[in-house]
This record gives structure tokens, C-alpha cells and sequence, in this order.
């Protein structure tokens, strides 16, 4: 089961983004007029330069900063009227990967990638098996004792993706998820977002690597200065 | 999701929560654990704090016992003239006990008042030489717990007018004076009390917000995987339960240790006055009700300091 989202309404997008425009004070715009929506169980890239407001898009739908002007949809519910415990249950239903991890170096893996579980009320047997299960999907199995700091930078992030899909959320964010992997390993996880969107999770990829975007096809979002200037479907993303 | 999903869902929220209480109890004992040194000062200096209003407390309730034993209740003797018999002695007490003023009244013999002023003052021998027992009848009245002290005072000096009194001692100014200090002393503690009772608070909320700032990063990781609020706020608030009833339980052993140290002076000193002061010791349920104020202080500790520090660090 995915975390508290209506599946059945397929015509609905899960993400939807119309004139959303975000500026940091004293900055220029980092999104400007924004609109685009993602259909339930889609996968797709947002791609640019650095500073062209990949991670700002993913900030939004995660409700990690609020939009200047316009309004970010996600499952029908518009973020701008969402109050504290609303914004709660919005994070559990999203699985975020970010770039630094945000990994707890005191807590052992198998705590770190339990955290969404504890958070959700699961009994602690059910968490330990679906951690470790998460935890063999991104190649860490057997891992579960160490503590982050014993591990590499690419194995700290797959235990932030370990943590992102343990919940088996209903949309999976990732900021830059393969940036510390080697390419084989960055295609293996991709495969994995993949999986994810067979079994109706809707998946957006933050990343810069157009080798990977263009092995894996899906449909892309390419940002510059802030501004959505092309939109590719998958079916048409050059091999 | 479906409404057999939705209807599992309410089904499991009592497990849910307390699952997460658990989960809460068990960070907030890993917490104290993992600084046992700021968490044995928290406990030493709030266990302190808490010590000294149950001192004042001791004090005061052995104060009282001490001014009833030393005979200082509202009461009147009516020492009776020489050649009063003791017939004229139990007719006066008869027409006092129908006074709507008087409680009780107590016949005391003078040889019952030679044998209680040898016991009492150690003149034991010196009593005995004399030939005669020079002391008078005396009535004991004991006032109405509703009198006035007006009516109390009006009914000594109709005393003082009957031909067959010599003397009237009247016991309520001493008492009233009594009362004042005891009083005035109930009150520095009630005072004391509450500013030590804000000391804990501020220790357990200056501990919490220590414990906050050194968790930042888990706080904001917590709020990002969808704890609540009221999740993120939990362990602190077990936390500052713990530190409240650890610092409970501090001041409760020393104010036992304190009573132990005085056991025997005490002793001594009720022994000197032929043990009529009979000291006190606290009981179960002031200690009880001790621990359990120590506990919420240290709750309510952390509850502000927790929603103060919590609300300032959240990612959104």
C-alpha cells in the first residue's frame, strides 16, 4: 500500500505546479511562472544548470519552502493552506532523497532507514524487516549495524534512499540522488525509482547527468534561470 | 486510500500511539543516558531546589506540634481562691460547661497540679519539704472552636468578677502572637516554595534547550521523514518527566537524611520536656505528593522550553 494517496483518480496529477514563482529575499527569482503537473505513477527528470532551481521545485513539493506567488498542488491539496499537522502527513506520504543525506551519524543504519516507520507507528518487528528489505535493495544488505560515519559517501547515499522508500511513498523526491555513485551503481538505483513507479509511485529526479537521463528515458523537465523551458516526453528523450 | 483501508487505519491508531509513546519513553531514557554528567547536576541541583520547601515544610508542621505541646492552645485557667472546696470546685465547672462559649472544662486538684509542677520543673524534692500543698483548684476551660476571641475575652473577665476566683489566666493573646509567627512563617515557605518550584522549571527548560540545540540536525531529519510536532516534542517532554522525578526523589532522601540527622537531638530535647513535644516525621503521602509535583514541574519545564526552541528550528 502507498502512504495516503488516492490511486484511483488517474486523470488527477499527484504534483501540479501553475505559475509558481519563488523568490529568495535579496535574490532573483529561483522559480519564475512555473506550471507543469505529474500523473499518478509518473517518473520524470527536472534537469539544468546549477542554480536553475531543481532543488527549489523539489523544496516546494516537500513543503520545505513556500511559494512566492502561485500554487503547488500535490494529491489535491494545495500546500499554501496547509497548516502544521497537515504538513506532517504530507511528508509521510513523500519519500525525499537529498543531496547531503541528512543521515543521523550517531544512530546505526538500520535506525536511520527505520526513522519514516517510527515516525508512521509501525510495530518494531515490522520496521526491522522492511529496513533491512530497503536496505538489500540499494545494495547495503548486511549493513544495518554500522554507523554512517563508517561508511562511503555513495553507501551514506543509498542509505538516504534505503530511508526515502522504506515508507513505500506515494511520491519519491531526489535531489541529486546518484552524484556520489559510480555510473553502474547510479543506473541500478535508477532502476530501483523505476520499480517504484511500476507499483504507482510518482517519481521526480533532480539531477544534471544527462548520460543517466538519457539511459533511463522517462520524461524531463529542463530548467534555466528558474523557467521550465522545454518539456520532454519520455518517448522522446534522444537514446 | 479505500474505506477498508481507512477503517484499518482508525483501528490501529491506539497501537500507533502507543507504540510511539514507547518509542518516545525509550529516546528520552537514551537521552539521560547519554549525558549522565549535565543529567546527574540537572537532578542534583533541581533535587536541591526541591529539598528546601519540604524542610520548611517539616520545620512548619513540628513548629505547630511544638506550640500545642507547649500548651499554647486557646485556653483559660481559672485558678480558684484558697478556701475554695472541691464541691464548690466541680459546681462552678457544672454551671461553666453550659456556657455556649465553653467546650470542655477540666477539674485539676491541687495535688494533681503539685505532683504535674514536680514532674514538670525537677522540684520534685523541694515540693515535698513543704507542709502544705499551697496550690489552689484550678478549672481548665478549653473554648468553642467557633468562639470569638471576644467572647472568649468577655467570658475571663466575668470570671475575673466571680468572688470565688483568684486568678484568670487567659492564653489567646499568647496564642494569637503564636498563630501570627506560625503563620507568618507558613507563608515564607508557601513564598519559597514557589520561587524554588520556578528554579526546577527553569533548570529542566535550561537542560531541554541545551538537549534541543545538540539535536538540531535529528529534529529537522524527524520533521522531514513527517514526525509532528507533537512527536518530535515527546521524548523531551519524557525527558523532563524523568529529570522532575529523579529530582523527586533526591529531595525526598534528603530530607530523610536531614530527619535522621536530627532523630537523636530531637529525642533528647522531647525527652527534656518529659516527651510532651513529640516530634514529627514526615509521612508517606507528603513525599508522594513530592514526587509527583516534581515530575510535572519537570514536565512543564520542558513543555516550554521544548515548544519555544522546537517552534524557532522548524525547517518550514
Amino acid at each position: 500500500m502507498l502512504c495516503g494517496l488516492v490511486q484511483d483518480q488517474d486523470d488527477v496529477p499527484v504534483i501540479r505546479f501553475e505559475q509558481v514563482s519563488k523568490r529568495y529575499p535579496g535574490n532573483a527569482n529561483a522559480l519564475e511562472a512555473l506550471s507543469f503537473a505529474l500523473a499518478p505513477a509518473e517518473m520524470a527528470f527536472v534537469t539544468g544548470h546549477s542554480g536553475a532551481g531543481k532543488s527549489t521545485l523539489l523544496k516546494l513539493i516537500g513543503l520545505l519552502e513556500r511559494p512566492s506567488h502561485g500554487a503547488v498542488t500535490v494529491a489535491g491539496r494545495n500546500l499554501a493552506q496547509m497548516r502544521q499537522r497537515g504538513i506532517a502527513q504530507h511528508r509521510r506520504m513523500i519519500g525525499m532523497v537529498f543531496q547531503d543525506h541528512h543521515l543521523l551519524l550517531d544512530r546505526s543504519v538500520q535506525a536511520n532507514v527505520e526513522l519514516p516507520l517510527v515516525v508512521a507507528g509501525m510495530p518494531a518487528e515490522e520496521r526491522a524487516k522492511r529496513a533491512r528489505a530497503a536496505l538489500e535493495k540499494v545494495g547495503l544488505g548486511g549493513m544495518e549495524r554500522r554507523l554512517p560515519v563508517r561508511l562511503s559517501t555513495g553507501e551514506q547515499q543509498r542509505v538516504g534512499i534505503a530511508r526515502a522508500i522504506v515508507a513505500r511513498p506515494a511520491v519519491l523526491l531526489a535531489d541529486e540522488p546518484t552524484g556520489n555513485l559510480d555510473p553502474q551503481l547510479a543506473v541500478e538505483i535508477m532502476g530501483l525509482f523505476a520499480e517504484f513507479q511500476a507499483i504507482g509511485t510518482t517519481v521526480l529526479v533532480a539531477t544534471h547527468d544527462l548520460v543517466l537521463i538519457k539511459r533511463i528515458r522517462k520524461r524531463v523537465l529542463v530548467l534555466d534561470h528558474g523557467r521550465l523551458v522545454d518539456d520532454v516526453p519520455a518517448t522522446e528523450v534522444a537514446a | 486510500m479505500n474505506s477498508r483501508e481507512q477503517a484499518a487505519t482508525r483501528r490501529g491508531a491506539p497501537a500507533r500511539w502507543w507504540r510511539a509513546h514507547r518509542w518516545a519513553l525509550g529516546q528520552s531514557l537514551l537521552r539521560l543516558r547519554e549525558r549522565p554528567l549535565g543529567t546527574a547536576l540537572t537532578v542534583a541541583v533541581m533535587g536541591l531546589a526541591l529539598a528546601l520547601p519540604l524542610s520548611f515544610y517539616l520545620v512548619q508542621i513540628n513548629l505547630d506540634r511544638l506550640g500545642q505541646a507547649l500548651g499554647t492552645q486557646q485556653a483559660l485557667n481559672v485558678f480558684l481562691k484558697q478556701d475554695q472546696t472541691q464541691a464548690q470546685a466541680e459546681a462552678l465547672a457544672r454551671t461553666l460547661r453550659a456556657d455556649p462559649a465553653v467546650a470542655a472544662v477540666t477539674l485539676k486538684s491541687p495535688a494533681a497540679g503539685l505532683s504535674e509542677l514536680a514532674a514538670l520543673q525537677g522540684f520534685g524534692p523541694a515540693l515535698a519539704a513543704l507542709p502544705d500543698n499551697p496550690l489552689p483548684w484550678v478549672l481548665v476551660l478549653r473554648p468553642r472552636a467557633t468562639a470569638v476571641p471576644a467572647a472568649v475575652r468577655a467570658l475571663a473577665t466575668r470570671l475575673r468578677g466571680n468572688g470565688a476566683v483568684a486568678l484568670v489566666q487567659d492564653q489567646g493573646p499568647l496564642r494569637a502572637r503564636m498563630d501570627a509567627l506560625t503563620g507568618f512563617g507558613r507563608r515564607v515557605m508557601q513564598v519559597l516554595g514557589a520561587l524554588l518550584a520556578l528554579a526546577a522549571v527553569l533548570v529542566v527548560g535550561a537542560s531541554v534547550r541545551s538537549d534541543i540545540q545538540s539535536r538540531v540536525d535529528e529534529i529537522h531529519v524527524l520533521q522531514l521523514v513527517g514526525a509532528s510536532a507533537a512527536f518530535v516534542r515527546r521524548p523531551y517532554l519524557y525527558a523532563g518527566f524523568w529529570l522532575g522525578l529523579l529530582s523527586g526523589a533526591v529531595a525526598v532522601i534528603v530530607v530523610l537524611l536531614l530527619e535522621l540527622a536530627l532523630a537523636a537531638p530531637a529525642a533528647q530535647l522531647d525527652a527534656s520536656w518529659g516527651g510532651r513535644l513529640g516530634f514529627a516525621a514526615l509521612r508517606a503521602t507528603p513525599l508522594f505528593v513530592l514526587l509527583a509535583c516534581a515530575a510535572m514541574l519537570g514536565w512543564l519545564g520542558a513543555r516550554v522550553a521544548s515548544a519555544r526552541h522546537l517552534a524557532a528550528g522548524a525547517p518550514n
